[in-house]
């Protein structure tokens, strides 16, 4: 009993900091462009899929950690500069749009990739005792992964040009422009890095979850709970939501199934939405 | 006027002569869209006339298919009282999550309407017995009304067809007088701005609540509809995907005018029956025609169309001016 308790424990901290991973590229596209992307789901289920096609192509299953992110920041600035741009920013159209957008996502993965759900084995096999149960080595690994990204990213935030013009035109768009900060492109940049994170989420979680073109479906609204209890716009805040979400799922899952865990945990986001709509974690960022 | 009253002489002779003109087939189709039309309008009248935009309609329309299935197979009622059942517990449910939803306001109130929709959608998932889950439950369509001995039942595509028709007509009128009436004029100053209604004395807060109830009244009356229509209800209907295809219906035909859903709704629904036979990838024109409706038609296709129309009538008295004036006023 208290192994399968922290198993899934387990389970549910790596599969969170992955999902703070995806939730982050869908904070950032918020935050900064006012867009409440519906494809968001389906960028990180194009990032499983762009890895198998990266492993059956050359039989290294690294090299998708490579192309899932670059292809998906290639995607991520086209697609924002021919549906996003032209829509300004208007939220309610930016949900058509992206509800278009993830149709053809999702119907171009299935007629490449084909409708049938596929696994891909991981890269690192055998397990490591830890805490008296047998772990996945894989798992640790891709947590890890996930990690060294999500400090990648901030120290990017923090101490790059582009991500201090990235910071500067969501707290003040009028000024940053006035500055000489080129906007357009800033958008332009920030839609494919939020596109390259879901995608880079999808390589690494590829080989725990199946290959399937409809795989983003589910983690979407977990990606809008994690954005929600962390507080619009406040991007360690949804990190942090992320991760406590799918750890208390997987802590619930242990004595309850798992539609419970999930039914407990969008309770818990109603509670958090009426009482404290600015966010567990402080407030409105923006 | 003149055009209006075309417009008036269509509505009250076409839709009602339809069987008569094409196939059984078409005749389903026309009917299928009349309820999705419902639909999408309850999602219509919240975002487009109270500025409300609801993520999760799904949950009344799946109350009222669960109403309506439950009511006949599991306690054995007739047409209208199950009929009744399925609307009362969609209005019901949308009393319930209003009192909570209504407060929010913008993206926490799209969130919180998918988040009590998802709630509900795996609570029937994992109520198996009772639901049916994803595969739902079948059920035997009751009579009517009996006449002269004979059951006149649902069971023929033209009654069917009939009945739908009368029942959405109806709903349909219901929201027009609605939204003419003074409490009508109340959400679309609610809608323009809330801050400025509150201040003039509006309740805002309670007049949004009797949107969502009625919201959820239009959808708890589609959702009842199409479980007599396809004899069935499933937890899927109540997934946020449906209430994602309402949403989309309703701004590419036209949110904030009244047959804007319509539209839409029967747009999306034609293209996919016509293309869905030939090719099986029929989405991708389904996305490409969201993308492209919201880049060059940002208002909907009804929206896009009033446009024109108030241009023309613009122009029209600049012809007839003096051609004097007209002279003066060039350079």
């Amino acid at each position: 009993m208290k192994d399968t308790v922290l198993l899934l424990a387990m389970n549910g901290l790596i599969w969170g900091l992955i999902i703070a991973l995806i939730a982050l590229g869908l904070s950032v596209i918020f935050g900064l462009l006012d867009i409440i992307n519906i494809a968001h789901g389906d960028f990180f289920m194009v990032g499983t899929v762009l890895a198998w096609f990266s492993l059956s192509a050359t039989g290294n299953f690294w090299i998708g950690f490579l192309v899932a992110p670059l292809i998906g920041f290639l995607l991520g600035a086209i697609i924002q500069r021919l549906v996003i741009q032209p829509i300004h920013s208007v939220a309610a159209l930016s949900i058509v749009a992206t509800f278009g957008l993830s149709l053809i996502l999702q119907e171009t993965v299935r007629i490449t990739f084909g409708a049938t759900p596929r696994r891909i084995l991981a890269p690192i096999g055998g397990t490591v005792p830890l805490f008296g149960v047998d772990y996945e080595i894989y798992r640790l690994f891709a947590a890890a992964v996930a990690v060294a990204a999500l400090a990648c990213f901030f120290l990017f935030l923090q101490h790059t040009r582009l991500g201090i013009w990235m910071r500067a035109v969501r707290h003040d768009r009028e000024t940053a422009i006035a500055m000489g900060i080129p906007a357009r492109r800033v958008y332009v940049m920030t839609f494919g890095i939020g596109f390259a994170l879901a995608a880079f989420g999808g390589a690494v979680a590829a080989p725990i979850t199946t290959v399937d073109f409809r795989g983003g479906v589910d983690v979407l609204p977990f990606c809008f709970m994690a954005v929600i209890i962390g507080g619009l716009g406040n991007l360690p805040g949804t990190v942090a939501a992320a991760v406590l979400l799918s750890f208390l799922e997987g802590l619930i899952q242990s004595v309850a199934d798992p539609t419970i865990a999930r039914i407990s945990s969008l309770v818990l986001m109603s509670a958090v939405l009426m009482l404290r709509p600015q966010g567990l974690f402080g407030g409105f960022t923006k | 006027m003149t055009l209006a009253a075309a417009g008036a002489t269509f509505l009250v002779t076409v839709p009602w002569s339809i069987p008569a003109l094409i196939d059984n087939f078409w005749v389903s189709v026309i009917t299928e869209i009349l309820i999705w039309s419902l639909f999408a309008a309850s999602v219509n009248l919240l975002f487009g006339y109270v500025g409300l935009l609801s993520f999760g309609q799904a949950l009344y329309f799946g109350f009222g298919m669960y109403g309506v299935a439950l009511g006949i197979d599991r306690l054995g009622l007739s047409f209208w009282p199950a009929f009744g059942l399925g609307i009362a517990a969609a209005m019901t449910m949308a009393l319930i999550s209003g009192i909570f939803a209504v407060r929010l306001s913008w993206h926490y109130f799209a969130i919180i309407t998918v988040v009590f929709s998802l709630i509900f959608y795996f609570l029937a998932v994992s109520m198996k017995p009772l639901t049916g889950g994803d595969d739902g439950i079948n059920f035997t369509l009751p009579p009517v009304f009996r006449f002269d001995g004979k059951a006149i039942g649902l069971t023929d595509p033209t009654f069917q067809y009939f009945f739908v028709l009368a029942v959405v007509s109806l709903c349909f009128f219901l929201m027009y007088r609605l939204i003419n009436s003074p409490l009508g004029k109340g959400f679309l100053a609610i809608r323009d701005n809330n801050l400025r209604a509150s201040l003039i004395g509006l309740n805002v807060y309670a007049l949004r609540l009797i949107a969502f109830v009625m919201a959820g009244l239009l959808a708890g009356v589609s959702g009842a509809l199409f479980a007599f229509f396809g004899r069935y209800a499933s937890a899927t209907y109540m997934f946020y995907q449906v209430s994602g295809e309402a949403v989309v219906w309703t701004i590419v035909g036209g949110a904030g005018t009244m047959f804007g859903p319509l539209v839409g709704t029967a747009l999306f629904i034609v293209i996919r029956e016509i293309v869905s036979s030939h090719w099986e990838h029929h989405s991708l024109i389904v996305g490409l025609l969201a993308i492209l409706s919201v880049i060059f038609a940002p208002r909907g296709i009804v929206g896009l169309w009033n446009g024109w129309m108030s241009r023309l009538g613009e122009r029209e008295p600049v012809k007839k001016a003096p051609s004097r004036l007209t002279l003066r006023a060039e350079p």
